[in-house]
């Protein structure tokens, strides 16, 4: 009962340390800027009211970054789990010449400081006349979690029995039948892990973007937010409110599918 | 700001009705990126018409070649209708033409507090001390005599010109060993230590918040502020910079311009709508909307004896403010001599170091840093090394990849054709987007490529590495990466695993807790880690708060001092990274078949024992994967040390390599350097880890 009541309590902590800070985004979304200096405890909290949200939703662009975000967002998911799904199955089932050296680059892809691929980067997408469109950011968010995203769906094909597919592939099923009809179903905590990695990334990138996309119009949230914080005075409130409103679906996301992550994250599922 | 903001998106809804068929687009950037966006851009072949900016960013795009010259056309006559001020030329051409002067610093205090500006520094000292009151007794000041962005040496130079030296000299080179550099730094140190007239640690946003909100009676800011102010409903008047007594100056402001140039790469129609819209956004009628609005000092000379300016109060008191000024170098070297003095300044502001030792090293740190900037490298022996080399990987290449196609010519029909028609998409786009850019990098760490070379770059051989490794600072920065890498880890793995274990009892609402503890990995990152920023806040952020309240510490200057500033980026990278652990580790223990645990229940052995004898050899071939993944994210991991120390700050001190790359390519316009910086980081993570790897054959 004492070791019960203690773990709670410890629990209790961590959950309140956890969650504290975006408890102190709140205080400054509902409040007008001058919260900014000053103490959470001084601050009246009888005065909180959804100001800088009316003004975020009336008086910005607000919703038209957020159009472009989730489209974004929902087609990178989609290309990103596809390409990766393929990929890993592939490279869990089958041993092919280059198939050392596919999963050597996978780990060695993630080692590159990444603020120094912006340049060569850009160049690239310039030359591809890719530069000021989504398609630009499809293509490099997509490929930017390919590498992570390929090994979590190796590293989940590998616990799949593969009398599945023998089965399968008695019934007359080609190969790639196999792949799509019955070893995907199985594979979905994976599928949603990978989904919801490849969502995050896209949903809160802002240095690749602030790169490639050069129209307001076609601004993602966290170019939009960042206009907010000017160098020389930022609109707190109004930062607090987009962070609260930008940060909603990924939390929703996470709370809702984070069984499947305890299931399906199987970065330690690494067999040779 | 927001006001400038709308007043130029009216003029161009205005240009875009009286001009059918063109299209205005406004584009917003800060400063540092709209630098940096720019440069790409304009690189790429593409990027905005016309740039809008302070008129110190001339300098460099000049040198690069990103911005046209405008004297042919401009006739001198029309040239002639502006202030001088307002001209930006740089080696002999003129590349920037300003609808607006100012961007000077002056006193601004409210005229609710104070009835008189002070004259003198001592005045404003006394003045300042008397205002600075600590209204409810807790020992906490409550309003400041005197607040401002202290710790920016743009802020800061003034007061040497006050102390009677200028900081450059007269052809742009740094002048900083001086005794007035001293003098000057010993008067701000005295303020925030000895005087306490102003907040210890005070940033742009806090000192411009506690002036709007009437908590700090005096701040020294721009004219750009004062719409800021006027929205604010502060009743607020101007002075010049307090004299200094011992020398009888005043501080020099420096006067700026803001304005605009024009993208050198436009087809011949556009560039013909870019003039139009430029002369439309020089032109009187558009001068006099800022001023009217926004209370901008006009840069037309027939605009600033207009009533405009003359009924205006605040602009009227201006004029002599700012004829006391100097323009603003535009020389590309300023960065470095910002840089430097940045760095010495604020470690004096932190105690660090002495005034005078600061000074002198402030100086030659400078006239390094412009040399570095410089330089043009030649190409040397150490090319055809390159060269070798990359015909030697281009070779391997090669004969891989006729391997590689022999390997799927031979798939007969089969599974292999399978694997690699499934395999084919995600290595085309890993390519393109990774390994290609990779490879340029590696181009680039060979090449000249800076600020000299920004059109015409070429492989000049192996100097930066030797540069690189043969600079003991580099060798300093890496034991600290090393550092911080291993640390967070360590606490991600203890405080991952231990809560993971803690939920895996047979607790109440497992869900719940889980979700809860997911938050920090569930929130952006870029939101949060600024939001830590302001939980370390010295005075108002709740961490001090908490540890005056429960544990009666004194405040500690968690973003000021370099130790702390780096345990701040600490906690918060431990807060945001243990989540992804706990998750790996709570996967981990399902795995771990319940009837173990029971059996060695049964048996009585102690719950300690059992978690070392059952559960953490079972959890081990979990967690070792995502140790070494997450190694690899927390040795690269730029953003939060970036955004939590303000990227770099106190005095460069918080850098981890990634981070200084980042600083090293961006600030001084070492393309070159950075890169293979950035290669060299990369070799030595790869080996750290093999290290890992090998002695686990945990991958394979």
């Amino acid at each position: 009962m004492i070791r019960k009541t203690s773990s709670l309590l410890v629990l209790l902590l961590f959950s309140f340390i956890a969650v504290f800070p975006i408890l102190y985004v709140v205080a400054m979304a509902t409040h007008d800027n001058s919260a900014f200096a000053q103490r959470l405890t001084e601050l009246d909290w009888m005065q909180a009211d959804l100001k800088n949200f009316r003004k975020l939703i009336l008086e910005t662009e607000f919703l038209i970054w957020l159009r472009n975000s989730v489209l974004i967002s929902v087609t990178v998911s989609m290309v990103g789990v596809s390409l990766s799904s393929m990929a890993g199955y592939a490279i869990a089932r089958y041993r092919f010449p280059g198939h050392h050296w596919i999963l050597r680059s996978l780990l060695t892809t993630q080692m590159f400081p990444a603020s120094m691929l912006m340049l060569p980067m850009f160049v690239v997408l310039t030359q591809l006349k890719l530069i000021n469109s989504f398609v630009g950011l499809l293509v490099v968010y997509s490929s930017s979690a390919l590498p992570f995203c390929i090994w979590q769906m190796k590293g989940f094909f590998e616990t799949v029995p593969r009398e599945l597919e023998e089965a399968a592939r008695l019934d007359g099923l080609s190969a790639f039948q196999t792949f799509y009809r019955v070893i995907l179903p199985v594979a979905s905590p994976a599928l949603v892990v990978t989904g919801l990695f490849t969502f995050m990334t896209s949903w809160s990138e802002y240095m690749i973007a602030a790169i490639v996309l050069q129209d307001p119009a076609l601004y993602t949230l966290p170019l939009g937010l960042k206009s907010f914080q000017a160098s020389i005075a930022t609109d707190w409130g109004l930062y607090a409110a987009a962070s609260l409103i930008i940060s909603t679906p990924i939390v929703v996301l996470f709370l809702a599918l984070s069984r499947f992550l305890v299931s399906g994250l199987t970065v330690g599922s690494v067999k040779g | 700001m927001y006001a400038h903001r709308k007043v130029l998106a009216d003029l161009g809804r205005e240009f875009e009705a009286a001009n059918p068929g063109v299209k205005v687009d406004i584009l917003y950037r800060e400063t540092e990126e709209l630098r940096s966006a720019y440069q790409s851009a304009v690189m790429g072949g593409s990027g905005p018409d016309l740039i809008y900016g302070p008129s110190d960013q001339v300098g460099p795009m000049s040198t690069m070649g990103i911005i046209a010259p405008l004297e042919k056309i401009f006739s001198p006559e029309e040239l002639a209708e502006f202030h001088q001020l307002a001209l930006i030329n740089y080696r002999d051409h003129l590349y920037m033409i300003g609808d607006r002067i100012g961007n000077f610093l002056m006193l601004i205090y409210n005229k609710k507090l104070m009835k008189e500006p002070p004259k003198t520094v001592e005045e404003l000292t006394a003045i300042a001390k008397k205002l600075t009151i600590d209204t409810d007794g807790d020992g906490r000041t409550d309003q400041f005599g005197l607040a401002f962005n202290f710790t920016e040496p743009y802020f800061f130079v003034p007061w040497i010109s006050g102390f009677g030296e200028s900081f450059l000299s007269a052809d742009g080179q740094p002048n900083l060993a001086t005794k007035a550099t001293v003098d000057a730094f010993t008067l701000i140190r005295d303020w925030k230590t000895k005087d306490r007239i102003i907040p210890s640690e005070c940033d742009y946003e806090m000192a411009n918040s506690l002036f709007k909100q009437g908590r700090s009676a005096m701040v020294i800011n721009g004219d750009w502020s004062w719409g800021d102010y006027l929205e604010a409903k502060i009743d607020f008047g101007i002075a010049p910079l307090p004299q200094v007594k011992a020398t009888g100056r005043w501080p020099t402001p420096l006067v700026g311009t803001t304005g605009y140039s024009l993208n050198p790469n436009l087809a011949d129609d556009r560039r013909e709508t870019a003039i139009r819209f430029l002369r439309f956004m020089l032109s009187s009628h558009a001068q006099e909307k800022f001023t009217q609005q926004v209370s901008t000092f006009p840069s037309l000379l027939r605009l600033q004896a207009s009533d405009a300016v003359k009924s205006n109060p605040i602009l009227r008191d201006a004029v002599p403010i700012m004829a006391r000024g100097k323009q603003m170098s535009v020389a590309p070297e300023l960065r470095a001599v910002w840089d430097s003095l940045r760095r010495e300044y604020q470690s004096v502001l932190g105690g660090v170091s002495e005034p005078e030792a600061a000074s002198r090293r402030a100086q030659s740190d400078s006239l390094a840093q412009i040399q570095r900037m410089n330089e043009t490298l030649l190409p040397d022996g150490t090319r055809w090394i390159v060269l070798a080399l990359l015909i030697g990987v281009l070779g391997y290449l090669i004969v891989q990849s006729l391997k590689g196609i022999k390997a799927i010519r031979s798939a007969r029909a089969g599974s292999l054709k399978f694997a690699y028609l499934m395999t084919l998409p995600a290595v085309i786009a890993l390519f393109l987007v990774v390994v290609y850019p990779f490879v340029f990098n590696i181009l680039l760490s060979f090449s000249n490529f800076s600020l000299m070379t920004f059109r015409d770059w070429k492989i000049v051989g192996m100097q930066h590495y030797i540069s690189a490794v043969s600079d003991w600072s580099f060798y300093g920065l890496l034991l600290k990466t090393l550092i911080w890498t291993f640390t967070n880890v360590f606490m991600h793995m203890v405080l991952g695993v231990g809560l993971a274990l803690l939920i895996d009892q047979t607790l109440p609402a497992k869900p719940l807790w889980r979700t809860l503890l997911i938050i920090p990995w569930a929130v952006p990152q870029y939101i949060t880690a600024l939001t830590w920023r302001g939980l370390f806040n010295r005075e108002y952020g709740p961490i001090n708060q908490f540890l005056a309240d429960f544990l009666s510490l004194p405040p500690l200057d968690w973003l000021s001092d370099p130790l702390l500033a780096f345990t701040a980026c600490f906690i918060t990278n431990v807060w945001l990274g243990f989540p992804f652990m706990m998750v790996v580790a709570l996967g981990g223990l399902q795995t771990i078949p319940h009837d173990l645990h029971e059996a060695a229940r049964v048996d009585g052995v102690s719950a300690y024992r059992r978690f070392w004898l059952i559960t953490w050899p079972l959890l081990l071939p979990v967690l070792k994967p995502a140790a070494v993944l997450g190694c690899i994210w927390t040795f690269n991991s730029l953003g939060v040390i970036w955004l939590v120390s303000n990227g770099g700050e106190p005095a460069d001190q918080t850098h981890i390599l990634v981070t200084y790359i980042y600083r090293a390519a961006f600030n001084l316009y070492r393309y070159g350097h950075a890169a293979a910086l950035s290669v060299l980081t990369f070799l030595l993570l790869f080996l750290l880890a093999r290290v890992m790897t090998k002695k686990e054959e945990a991958i394979k």
